[in-house]
């Protein structure tokens, strides 16, 4: 019996060290001789840099160097690449302006970054950052992601006209004409997805340091040494990759927001360079809110065409998505390619057409977070859905089942190109429905009634699609008494070491505790690609698996000649070589020895290649909540998730990954919101006073089920279920609100559902 | 920066009082220090006042009351009699920023840091608490809606410290509450803050009340209409309305993204009716 195999709730191998604060980051990191840098960023949304003046800074006791954006150029290095390629509707490519890493002649942004200042204290480096003089002409700026198309907005880039960045289309826009033309009802919104601030509470932070052989050496706080790597090196610092050694300590939360590559790597590397010493850069929070990726931001305008029985006929989906002031890694992708597939939900919509506007506006930078483009797409589809429901007199749920793809359907091919393999939509619904016990709704109204409260009960269904890569390798290699696992994966806190190990202790028939992870060195790893998209256990697992089982193949030989037995008559079996039908036995490990020993160490790289491109997590969340009817103020009463994950490795970090999704998504419906003033461009919501993350109390106890329908195109049955909570949370809350105000005749409200924002849509309704 | 730790409040005064540049008294410290990390404030002298005899103290006299300027929240929270008597003003204490924080805060700082959205002072307003004021020329004591004058600024005059905050001797069939609205439910600024407290006679009526409002104007209000409203009435529900108007006609917000003008309005009357309600039920049951 292998401890802590597939399947159960093996406790967090790294949690004791988080707990204990013995963790490493990279802010623990400190090199010998280590000089740290600040940033002098821009304090106008939009300017002119009519002047710069590092004179005194350069003078500044302790300052070692400063560096502006005239001098990174005059170095040979290049802006930061937008790595997607992406095509117009009219075949023309997107718009691709620079981002330099320090700026030229323009700032775009309030963080931009203008200078590098560089001492040998951080405090020394502060003081010579005061000391920079920038004489900015200031220019009117553009915020608001509707505005940014308006005529005459002022222009982000005075080459991309009209602040357009892109127009990108998807699916068969006659088809659904047609669809639209023979619809008995359709119903329209206009819905505004907020945008957000992602907070990993270790702030991003990076260390360059030069070797004595010239090769550098980037510790960075990612989710990925690879891509990281390859990106600076053959994108903006022109070194062969073998150059650049980039390495992962411990990582506090990153949600996409540390997949990419920002200006500040570059930087550090080529300072610590010029400097010939180790060079730290730490964001505070205040310049976490200025300088990291933000995300959603997206203005849809959405209808959706239905029969007389509420069958969906078609949908029609018209976004504005705001880029930021530059193109992030691998923004234009989020709002296109990533979400719009999702947008044919758990249903079976002949005909969706989307078409995307991507703009420019002086904003900070926009790209992945936590479901990327999905919680948007699920967002439009959910709403749409509870939208028609009212409008047709159906019951939400009812209107649902109409419309779902059931099982003996599957797979079933979308007509947005998506490929479901398995899901029991129907019973994820009713199993929702029965642990938020709908049935007993109208008794809790009434009561809420009585003590002026407006109760309400909104569902969400939803599907993720995760993000597939061709292939993932996995090293396994056996020593004498001990197994290490060497992913590319990257762990931010979810648990990889415990997980993978699970895997590979399962397969190779060992305790967990002899099995070591090793993620974060690129130079210990031939090939990664990261994790993002929920896709690393499902990858990865696989990828263990197989080398798993080479492994095994590879210990054949040397237990056949320790158990001096014919090979074809050895088997392996919960961690040892047999012989069949005999109680003669030899451990892995001992057989490992006896390899190693013959210079044939056990040692295998498994390079899964998916049958399928992703995998397809699906489910319910139901929220039921209460609005204070003189206040409107909005509080959770009752969550449920039911979850279909696949097949479930460890069941508690699986809880973990939906509470902690779920809190996110509750905070986007009800609090947080990434505020500029609208003519200044100054982010009003720039630090934890008014940027407002949810927090416990505002959270009720989740309910969580799950069905667990292995997925047919993994050998695991894995699915990913990392994003689901914020992709599916909401709309369920939104809904909920949305069937409170019912009563009042509210037919919308965007989010976040703040008591104001709910006050004036109720007063609104009651004609005050 | 010059720390000083006097052990009487004659050389406290005399510190404050003879020092040319920016001086600050420091309690528990958790605006004072969280300004000076924020570059907000460089104070050439800070003088802590924690290590002054009796000023850690809660005293209960004949009179009523004496809760020393250096006296944290939490402890207001464990005076069993200091409860009973003024429930609505230790609650109002106990929501100042997280527990860790109520071991720090004092309701002295909390009022001294003049911030018009302060927690504790709509309470103590309601109450009618009077501050005792030490400084070069001796004592004196005032009201302490006296003590703010607009947002961070004090009528105290140089070298003049905060000693103590006396509230009265409660009468019977007396109650009272201090409601706040935040965007989330803890440890947050005030959108609104109500505070009220009254005494009935015994028929059940309101012989007499205060009503105070925070974070919708300068300083803490004193709405007396808002009292008018209520006194004589057994807090029917025309008179709450009446409560309800008069708060929301005194109100002199601002718009921010915390809330706008009107949505201030609004609130302040509705936390004013509830804390009202719970005031009066705090009162009939005594």
């Amino acid at each position: 019996m292998v401890r802590f195999g597939i399947g159960q709730s093996a406790a967090r191998r790294e949690d004791d060290r988080f707990l204990l604060g013995t963790g490493r980051f990279v802010d623990d990191i400190e090199r010998p001789n280590q000089a740290h840098a600040v940033l002098v960023r821009s304090p106008h949304a939009h300017a002119r840099i009519a002047g710069l003046d590092v004179g005194a800074a350069r003078a500044a006791p302790g300052v070692l160097a400063v560096l502006t954006g005239a001098d990174y150029r005059a170095a040979g290095f290049r802006p930061l690449p937008c790595v997607i390629p992406l095509t117009s509707r009219d075949g023309t490519p997107r718009a691709d302006p620079p981002r330099w890493p320090l700026a030229q002649d323009r700032v775009r942004y309030v963080g931009d970054p203008v200078v590098l200042v560089v001492a040998a204290s951080r405090g020394a480096a502060c003081d010579g950052a005061d000391a920079v003089v920038v004489d900015y002409d200031p220019l009117p700026a553009v915020i608001g992601t509707a505005e940014a198309l308006e005529s005459g907005a002022p222009l982000v880039w005075e080459d991309v006209p009209g602040n357009r960045c892109f127009h990108w289309e998807m699916g068969d826009a006659a088809a659904v004409d047609r669809a639209f033309a023979g619809a008995a009802r359709i119903v329209e919104r206009t819905l505004r997805n907020n945008r957000l601030a992602p907070q990993p509470i270790e702030a991003r932070g990076a260390i360059g340091e030069v070797g004595p052989d010239g090769r550098l050496t980037l510790y960075v706080s990612g989710q990925g040494v690879h891509l990281c790597r390859d990106m600076l090196c053959d994108d903006v610092l022109g070194l062969p990759r073998d150059q650049l050694r980039v390495i992962t300590p411990d990582v506090g939360g990153g949600f996409g927001v540390k997949f990419f590559v920002y200006p500040e790597y570059p930087l550090v590397l080529w300072v610590a360079r010029l400097l010939g010493r180790p060079v730290k850069w730490i964001a505070d929070r205040g310049e976490s809110f200025q300088s990291d990726v933000q995300a959603r931001d997206n203005v849809t305008r959405a209808a959706l065409a239905l029969d007389a029985e509420g069958r969906i006929l078609g949908l029609r989906v018209s976004i504005i998505a705001n880029m930021g002031a530059y193109l992030s890694n691998f923004a234009p992708f989020i709002p296109t390619a990533v979400g719009n597939p999702c947008l044919s939900g758990l249903y079976d919509n002949p005909a969706i057409y989307s078409e995307v506007r991507a703009v420019f506006t002086n904003t900070v930078p926009v790209d992945a977070y936590r479901g990327a483009g999905q919680p948007e797409a699920s967002y439009v589809v959910e709403r749409m859905v509870d939208a028609a429901a009212r409008e047709l007199g159906f019951d939400p749920a009812e209107l649902r089942r109409r419309n779902f793809i059931v099982p003996n359907r599957m797979p079933f091919r979308t007509v947005t190109g998506l490929t479901y393999d398995s899901g029991e939509y129907q019973k994820n619904l009713a199993e929702a429905l029965r642990l938020v016990d709908a049935a007993g709704l109208g008794a809790r109204r009434r009561a809420a009634k009585g003590q002026g409260k407006l109760r309400g009960l909104g569902i969400a269904t939803y599907i993720e699609a995760t993000e597939g890569v061709p292939d993932d390798s996995v090293i396994v290699a056996v020593g004498r008494d001990s197994i290490t696992v060497v992913s590319g994966a990257q762990s931010s806190g979810q648990g990889h070491e415990t997980v993978f190990a699970q895997v590979a202790a399962e397969r190779l028939g060992v305790d967990m505790a002899a099995v070591t992870v090793v993620e974060g060195d690129s130079d210990r790893i031939p090939t990664g690609r990261g994790t993002g998209g929920s896709r690393s256990l499902a990858n990865a697992g696989p990828a263990i698996v197989l080398a798993c089982d080479q492994v095994i193949a590879q210990g054949l030989d040397p237990a056949a000649e320790l158990l001096e037995a014919a090979r074809a008559d050895i088997e392996f079996r919960d961690g040892a070589f047999l012989v069949k039908g005999t109680d003669r036995r030899v451990s892995l490990f001992a057989v490992a020895e006896r390899a190693e020993a013959a210079g044939n160490a056990l040692r295998a790289e498994g390079t899964y290649v998916p049958t399928a491109p992703q995998t397809f997590p699906n489910g319910c969340h139901a929220c039921e909540l209460e609005i204070d009817e003189a206040t409107g103020r909005v509080e959770i009463v009752r969550y449920v998730a039911v979850n279909d994950f696949g097949r479930i490795v460890n069941p508690m970090i699986v809880r973990g990954q939906v509470h902690g999704g779920t809190a996110q998504g509750i905070g986007q419906a009800l609090l947080e919101d990434t505020v500029y003033d609208a003519g200044s461009g100054q982010l009003l919501s720039g630090s934890y006073m008014d940027y407002c993350l949810p927090r416990a109390d505002n959270l009720p106890p989740f309910t969580l089920a799950f069905n667990e329908v292995p997925s047919p195109t993994n050998p695991l049955g894995l699915k990913g279920c990392g994003e689901s909570g914020c992709i599916a949370a909401p709309s369920a809350v939104v809904n909920a609100a949305l069937d409170a105000l019912s009563p009042l005749g509210v037919r919308h409200i965007d989010m976040p559902l703040t008591a104001e924002r709910v006050w004036r849509v109720m007063r609104a309704a009651r004609g005050g | 920066m010059l720390y000083a730790r006097p052990g009487t409040l004659e050389e406290a005064v005399r510190l404050l009082a003879d020092t040319r540049g920016s001086a600050f008294a420091m309690a528990g410290g958790s605006d004072l220090l969280v300004r000076m990390k924020g570059g907000n404030v460089e104070p050439d002298l800070v003088v802590d006042i924690k290590a002054i005899a009796g000023l850690g103290e809660i005293k209960q006299t004949g009179d009523g009351f004496l809760i020393g300027a250096a006296v944290p929240c939490v402890a207001m929270g464990e005076a069993a009699a200091l409860k009973t008597a003024w429930p609505g003003v230790v609650e109002a204490a106990s929501l100042i920023g997280s527990r860790q924080i109520q071991g720090r805060c004092t309701i002295a700082g909390n009022l001294c840091n003049a911030s018009p959205a302060a927690d504790s002072v709509p309470a103590l307003v309601a109450a009618a608490a009077k501050v005792v004021v030490a400084g070069p020329k001796g004592r004196r004591t005032i009201a302490v809606e006296d003590v703010p004058v607009g947002p961070g600024k004090t009528s105290l005059a140089r070298g003049e410290i905060v000693e103590a905050i006396l509230l009265d001797k409660r009468p019977q069939r007396s109650g009272d509450a201090y409601l706040r609205f935040i965007p989330r439910s803890e440890m947050d600024i005030a959108v609104v803050g109500a505070g009220v407290s009254l005494t009935l006679d015994a028929n059940g009526r309101i012989e007499s009340a205060r009503v105070a409002l925070g974070a919708v104007a300068p300083t803490v209000l004193l709405v007396t209409e808002a009292a008018k409203a209520i006194v004589g009435t057994k807090l029917d529900a025309a008179a709450l309305e009446a409560l309800a108007g008069a708060c929301s006609a005194a109100c002199r917000p601002i718009d921010d993204k915390r809330g706008t003008v009107e949505f201030r309005k609004q609130v302040a009357g509705v936390l004013a009716k509830r804390a009202a309600g719970i005031a009066y039920e705090r009162a009939g049951a005594k």
